[in-house]
């Protein structure tokens, strides 16, 4: 408990630190001093938001990863790789090359989001004959199929492609206080409805015969904690697109900090996965800010995604690693 | 039979759909003509394609089986292996930041990426044991090269787009005899090697133990199959990019066709299938939604992805018989 109040407290204010600090416009005086100045503004405006829009993403991934994971009963269960992030983004894709909600709409993107990751979800539910175990097979086959889906997207109009690709590697670049406005109750919303439900979970987790025994109708109760995983999911990807990994890492993480029990593991989940890409998007900006000095672009910048896949890969091969040597 | 029925079926409507249709019985005047316009399209266009279809998916076909007879995992496929999302960067970096390398040389920087990114892939999943370990550990790897890739072409110009756009799946689009000479002598020149790779992979498939234990060095055995299977993907890469899930789906149909045989008859099962699948997917992405060329890649994922998905039920539904299959196709 300890090691997670530490960790807790001196992690997430730092990545938010860090990330306010890394675009290099000012420092925390600029932010809380006199309105005004064009470097206030900037902070206010840009930075702010996008941090917030960064965490918002983390909690949403890591506790729709944790609630995947233990409904599923997969420790491989994680919205990228059940087909709910892929068919996210193909719906956003789909939403914007059809000309079916404005370019900075953020409720259409999460009416799109929703849609599409409710059928890229349902559609994994479905394939795997509502057998867990099986998920993850099907998952990756129906990701691959939903990214094919989506570059048959791109190939229609070929010259969106360079907005489409802030979608398909994820990140927070450009988010301002507009984006926020509804998917920041969203977010919140499911996050605190999953905290409240979350005893339901820890009864869930162990078994169906386990549940049932303790009164609890499995199916119902799987159907909706897949509801709240999908609608967090989507929220996240109406924010930042496709983040790779935070939603399969971070519940690992939670579980690590703060043991078994899903109600202290779904808030630890949220502040971590808001820690993961706070600070991953803290390095993106530095790695941009870095990069800027060489050559002036008006292009995407490092997206937070390509931050989050490196090191999320790093991590699960280290694990995987680690984890082999241990028999069974 | 069927299956080169199927084939020269399909190379014929390949060379002879599309604007302008030219009928099969006036295909040798054509040839004669060579001034017409005609001429152009068929021999300038359809037949470069044409062979750069077959050999390509061809050797996605048959290094898809290498990897998966060699790794003893039916998931162990290009996609999943970092190979070639690998070669896929290798080929899309020096296209984006201009490098000065020669065309000439695409297939081998494709070949360094796609073996680069399959020994990132093994070194990481060395000693991840089980099928869902070594899945885990490529598909990480893969997702984050394939971030790479898009990251880099977050730095590309509007303009190169169109081009970039193969890498991410896989197209034949623009493919011309400049393009086909850089992938057939170096698909020719992997015959051999391939043909060499069949005693080995019979070797392989009694497990490392007994392999050991028979005298065959495991270790540098699976690493000579992996290479060959880099070069038959680097080679395709280059002008195709990686023909998403073909060399998945190729292997499933060979071992769902000949269930009782072993490598040695699967192999060239696998590669006929793999240039059927490219040729039908390519024709579907010329033709579906013409004027406009679709990528091929996306139709293979589809095709091969739903194919896969039925397979592995129809496995679920017959557990029985699917345990005498996965022996026999040494698959676990």
């Amino acid at each position: 408990m300890r090691r997670l109040v530490w960790i807790l407290a001196v992690a997430l204010p730092a990545t938010v630190l860090a990330h306010l600090l890394a675009p290099g416009i000012g420092d925390l005086g600029t932010l809380l001093g006199p309105a005004g100045t064009l470097e206030h503004r900037i902070m206010w405006e840009l930075g702010v938001p996008r941090l917030l829009a960064a965490l918002l993403t983390g909690a949403a991934l890591g506790v729709s990863g944790l609630v995947l994971q233990l409904t599923l009963r997969n420790p491989l269960a994680a919205p990228e790789l059940t087909g709910v992030n892929p068919g996210a983004v193909l719906g956003i894709l789909a939403g914007l090359t059809f000309g079916l909600f404005p370019a900075d709409s953020a409720g259409g993107a999460l009416a799109a989001a929703l849609a599409g990751s409710a059928l890229g979800g349902s559609a994994t539910w479905l394939l795997t004959s509502r057998d867990p175990g099986r998920a993850i097979v099907y998952g990756l086959l129906g990701s691959a199929l939903l990214a094919g889906l989506v570059t048959l997207l791109l190939a229609y109009q070929p010259s969106r492609f360079g907005n489409a690709l802030r979608w398909l590697v994820g990140s927070v670049q450009g988010r301002v206080w507009e984006h926020l406005g509804f998917t920041w109750w969203w977010i919140t919303g499911w996050i605190l409805l999953i905290w409240a439900g979350s005893a339901v979970l820890g009864v869930l987790a162990p078994g169906d015969d386990h549940a049932a025994g303790l009164g609890l109708r499995p199916g119902a109760a799987r159907a909706a904690a897949l509801t709240a995983a999908t609608a967090l999911a989507a929220g996240a990807a109406s924010l930042a697109g496709a983040v790779a990994f935070v939603g399969l890492v971070v519940p690992h993480a939670a579980r690590w900090l703060a043991g078994a029990d899903p109600r202290r593991t779904v808030p630890v989940a949220a502040l971590t996965g808001a820690a993961a890409i706070a600070g991953a998007d803290a390095v993106a900006q530095f790695a941009d800010r870095l990069m800027a000095g060489a050559e002036v672009t008006q292009r995407l910048g490092v997206p937070t995604g390509v931050v989050t896949a490196l090191a999320g890969a790093a991590v699960l091969v280290t694990v995987a690693r680690r984890a082999a040597h241990v028999p069974g | 039979m069927i299956v080169a029925a199927a084939v020269a079926v399909l190379a014929l409507a390949a060379v002879c759909l599309g604007q302008p249709v030219i009928p099969p019985h006036r295909l040798p005047a054509v040839l004669g003509d060579r001034a017409s316009v005609e001429f152009v399209v068929l021999w300038e266009l359809r037949v470069p394609r044409l062979a750069v279809a077959v050999f390509g998916g061809a050797a996605i076909g048959a290094a898809g089986l290498l990897l998966q007879e060699a790794l003893r995992n039916p998931l162990a496929v290009p996609e999943l292996l970092g190979v070639s999302s690998g070669a896929a960067l290798a080929v899309a970096v020096c296209v984006v930041w201009a490098l000065p390398v020669p065309y000439g040389l695409h297939p081998l920087l494709g070949l360094a990426g796609a073996a680069c990114g399959g020994a990132l892939c093994l070194a990481a999943a060395r000693t991840a044991r089980g099928a869902s370990a070594t899945l885990l550990v490529g598909a990480a790897v893969s997702t984050a090269i394939q971030a790479l890739l898009l990251a880099v072409m977050a730095t590309a110009e509007r303009i190169q787009y169109d081009m970039l756009f193969r890498y991410l799946v896989g197209s034949l689009t623009g493919v011309m005899w400049e393009q086909a000479a850089h992938v057939l002598p170096w698909s020719l020149l992997a015959v051999p090697l391939v043909v060499l790779c069949v005693p080995v992979l019979g070797l392989l498939r009694l497990g490392d133990d007994t392999a050991a234990a028979l005298g065959s060095r495991v270790g540098r055995a699976r690493l000579g199959v992996l290479a060959v299977a880099s070069l038959l993907i680097g080679c395709v890469t280059g002008p195709c990019g990686p023909l998403a899930w073909v060399g998945f789906v190729a292997p499933l149909l060979a071992r769902r066709l000949r269930p009782h045989d072993e490598a040695r008859t699967w192999l060239p099962w696998s590669a006929a299938l793999g240039a059927l699948v490219v040729l039908a997917a390519d024709l579907v992405a010329r033709l579906a939604l013409a004027p406009v060329e679709t990528p091929l890649g996306a139709w293979t994922a589809l095709l091969g992805v739903l194919a896969g998905a039925v397979l592995l039920r129809g496995e679920a539904v017959r557990p029985r018989a699917a345990a005498r299959d996965g022996r026999a196709g040494g698959s676990r």
